[in-house]
C-alpha cells in the first residue's frame, strides 16, 4: 500500500475551559486519509475545529489523543524535512520587515536560499520586494505567506482559510496562482468556509462541524446535493403574490417567498425563474446567488442522517 | 542558530529609529547634560571622576532599555503569530531564544559603547584602564535581568504598547536606581530595594567600591553581597512573573 500523504486517526483536542474549570473540545474524533496528489477542502464554519486540526497536522499544537502521520512520519519531522508547509491564517508576519527580507529570513531557516527569487516570482511578490510587510494589503500579505510556504518545495501544502479577508479580485488571483502550483502533483489540503472555493478547487470535500466530520465525499456530489440557487427580483407594486404563484409553477422551483415587492425563488430551476421574473412578471434588480454554507450543511447533514438510518 | 536570520533580525532592530533613539541617543544626551551638571564633573568620585560616574549610570540605563525593548519585542512577535510561522521551519524554540538574546546583547553593547565613547570624548577619567573595561562589561552583561523584565511586562499586557509601558516604567526604576540624580534620606533607603539599584551599584563597584554619596554629601557604604542578592532576587521575581503570565496566556486560548 502506498504511503498516505496524510493519515489522521481518532484525533481529539481538548483545551482547558475559559474559567480554568472544565474542558473545551475543539476536535472530537476525526479520522481522515488523504492520498498523495489529492486536493481536499475542509469546509466548515468558524470554530468548527478546522484550524485546530491543521495545527496538529503541522505539529504546531500537540493532540490530546489520536495519531497523525504525514507521509509516514510525525508532523514535526515532516515540517523539519520540508515535506509539508502551510499558509497560515492572519498574523504570522513581522510588520516592520520588508517582503524580500521576510522571504530570505525564512529561506535561510529552511536552507533554501537558492529558491528565494523563484518563489517570489511564483507567488507574485517580486514587485513588492522592498516594501514593508505592514504596508502590504491583506491580499499581498497572503501572497507573501504563500511564497514562504513554497520555500521548502513541499509535497503537501496546507492552507488555512487562505483567502480570509481578501476581496473578490484578490481571492480570484490567489486561486489562479494556486492552480498553477497544483499542476506539479502537490497534495493540497485547505480549510475554508466558502462553499464556492471548495467547489471550484477541490475534487473532495470534508465537511467539519463541532469538531467532527459530518460528511466526506466528492465535491460534485455535494454540488448536486446543494444545487439550489436563489433568484430574487423586485416586481411592480401589488403584483408580489401573483408573481409568486406564477413562479411556483416553474419547474425546479422549490420555494418562493415574498418580502414586500421583492420575490425570492429558491431551487435548481433558478435560470427559468429568472427568465420568468424579467419577462412575464416585469421584474427588475434581478439577483441570482449561489447556495450558502448553511444550505450545504443542511443538505449534507440531512442526507447523511438519512443514510445512517 | 542561523547567521542569515540573525543578521536580518538585527538589521530590522537597528532600523527602528525610535528604539535606537531611546537606546543610544537619549542616554548619550543625558550623560552630556548630567555629566556637566554636578560640579565641574572632573571632581573625583572614588577611583574615577564624576563624569565617569555619570557615564556609568547612563550606560546602565542604555543597556537596560536595549534588553527591555528587545525582549519585549520578541514576546510581542510571538503573540502576533510569528512563532507559528517559525514553527513551520526547522528552527527550534531554543534557536529563537538564542537569536533574540544575541540581538539584545548586540544592541545593548551598542548603547554602552555609545555612552562610553561620549565619555572618552568629554573627559571621563578613571585611575586605571581596567576600571573602564570591567565597568563596561558589568553594565553590558548584567542588563540581562531587564530582558526578563521586558518579557514579564509584554506577557502580562499582551499588546504592542506594552513595550512602551516597559520603557516608561524603566525611567521610574532608573530614578530609584540612583541613575539620574543622587538620592538621599528615605528615598535612598527605599531605592535600595528597587530592581535597578543593585545592578547600577555593581556597575559602579570598580570605581566607587560600594560608596554612595547622597544629596547632602553624606557617604554610606553598600555591601557587595546586598547588591548581588538584589540582582539575583529581581531576576527571580521577573522570571516568575514571566512564567505566570505565559501560563495565564496559554489558558486563555
Amino acid at each position: 500500500m502506498p504511503t498516505a500523504a496524510l493519515r489522521v486517526a481518532g484525533l481529539r483536542k481538548e483545551y482547558p475551559g475559559h474559567d480554568g474549570r472544565g474542558t473545551v473540545v475543539a476536535v472530537d474524533g476525526i479520522d481522515v486519509e488523504i492520498a498523495p496528489g489529492e486536493i481536499v477542502a475542509f469546509l466548515g464554519p468558524n470554530g468548527a475545529g478546522k484550524t485546530t486540526t491543521l495545527d496538529i497536522v503541522l505539529g504546531l499544537v500537540p493532540a490530546t489523543a489520536g495519531t497523525v502521520e504525514v507521509l509516514g512520519t510525525s508532523p514535526r519531522q515532516a515540517v523539519t524535512s520540508g515535506k509539508v508547509s502551510a499558509v497560515l491564517q492572519t498574523g504570522g508576519l513581522l510588520r516592520d520587515l520588508r517582503v524580500e527580507e521576510t522571504v530570505r529570513a525564512i529561506a535561510a531557516l529552511h536552507g533554501a536560499k537558492s529558491r528565494v527569487d523563484d518563489v517570489m516570482h511564483r507567488a507574485g511578490v517580486t514587485a513588492l520586494a522592498g516594501r514593508k510587510v505592514g504596508q502590504c494589503s491583506g491580499g499581498e500579505q497572503q501572497r507573501l505567506r504563500f511564497a514562504l510556504a513554497l520555500l521548502p518545495n513541499p509535497q503537501i501544502l496546507v492552507l488555512d482559510e487562505p483567502t480570509a479577508g481578501m476581496d473578490a479580485a484578490a481571492r480570484r488571483d490567489f486561486w489562479e496562482t494556486m492552480r498553477a502550483e497544483t499542476h506539479e502533483g502537490r497534495t493540497v489540503v485547505f480549510a475554508t468556509h466558502y462553499l464556492e472555493e471548495a467547489q471550484a478547487f477541490a475534487p473532495r470535500t470534508v465537511l467539519i462541524d463541532h469538531g467532527k466530520i459530518r460528511a466526506d465525499r466528492p465535491t460534485d456530489e455535494l454540488r448536486n446535493l446543494v444545487g439550489d440557487r436563489v433568484a430574487a427580483a423586485t416586481v411592480p407594486p401589488g403584483t408580489g403574490e401573483a408573481a409568486a404563484s406564477a413562479l411556483r409553477a416553474v419547474q425546479g422551483v422549490r420555494e418562493v417567498r415574498v418580502e414586500g415587492d421583492r420575490v425570492i425563488a429558491t431551487g435548481t430551476g433558478s435560470d427559468a425563474a429568472a427568465l420568468e421574473l424579467l419577462t412575464t412578471l416585469g421584474g427588475r434588480d434581478l439577483e441570482v446567488s449561489a447556495p450558502s454554507l448553511e444550505s450545504a450543511f443542511f443538505a449534507l447533514t440531512q442526507n447523511d442522517q438519512e443514510g445512517d438510518r | 542558530m542561523n547567521a542569515t536570520y540573525l543578521g536580518i533580525d538585527l538589521r530590522r532592530q537597528l532600523r527602528d529609529v525610535m528604539n535606537i533613539a531611546f537606546v543610544i541617543g537619549l542616554p548619550v544626551v543625558m550623560y552630556i547634560v548630567f555629566g556637566s551638571t554636578f560640579g565641574s564633573g572632573n571632581q573625583m568620585a572614588g577611583h574615577a571622576n564624576v563624569k565617569f560616574y555619570v557615564m556609568t549610570s547612563m550606560s546602565v540605563y542604555a543597556a537596560s532599555v536595549a534588553t527591555t525593548s528587545s525582549a519585549g519585542q520578541a514576546a510581542i512577535e510571538l503573540l502576533q503569530g510569528w512563532g507559528r510561522q517559525l514553527g513551520l521551519t526547522p528552527m527550534r524554540p531554543s534557536g529563537y531564544v538564542g537569536t533574540k538574546v544575541l540581538v539584545a546583547l548586540v544592541v545593548a553593547a551598542g548603547g554602552v559603547a555609545a555612552v562610553f565613547l561620549a565619555g572618552v570624548l568629554t573627559g571621563a577619567r578613571a585611575e586605571r584602564w581596567w576600571i573602564w573595561l570591567v565597568t563596561g562589561v558589568i553594565a553590558w552583561l548584567l542588563s540581562g535581568i531587564f530582558a526578563l523584565y521586558g518579557l514579564a511586562i509584554a506577557q502580562t499586557f499582551r499588546s504592542e504598547s506594552s513595550v512602551g509601558v516597559a520603557s516608561a516604567g524603566l525611567v521610574l526604576l532608573a530614578f530609584f536606581g540612583n541613575l539620574f540624580v543622587p538620592l538621599g534620606g528615605t528615598i535612598l533607603k527605599v531605592a535600595r530595594f528597587t530592581p535597578l539599584y543593585g545592578y547600577a551599584a555593581l556597575a559602579r563597584w570598580p570605581s566607587t567600591r560600594g560608596e554612595v554619596v547622597d544629596t547632602s554629601g553624606n557617604s554610606t557604604q553598600d555591601p557587595m553581597w546586598w547588591l548581588i542578592v538584589s540582582w539575583v532576587a529581581w531576576a527571580v521575581i521577573f522570571a516568575l512573573i514571566s512564567v505566570w503570565a505565559v501560563r495565564r496566556g496559554r489558558r486563555r486560548q
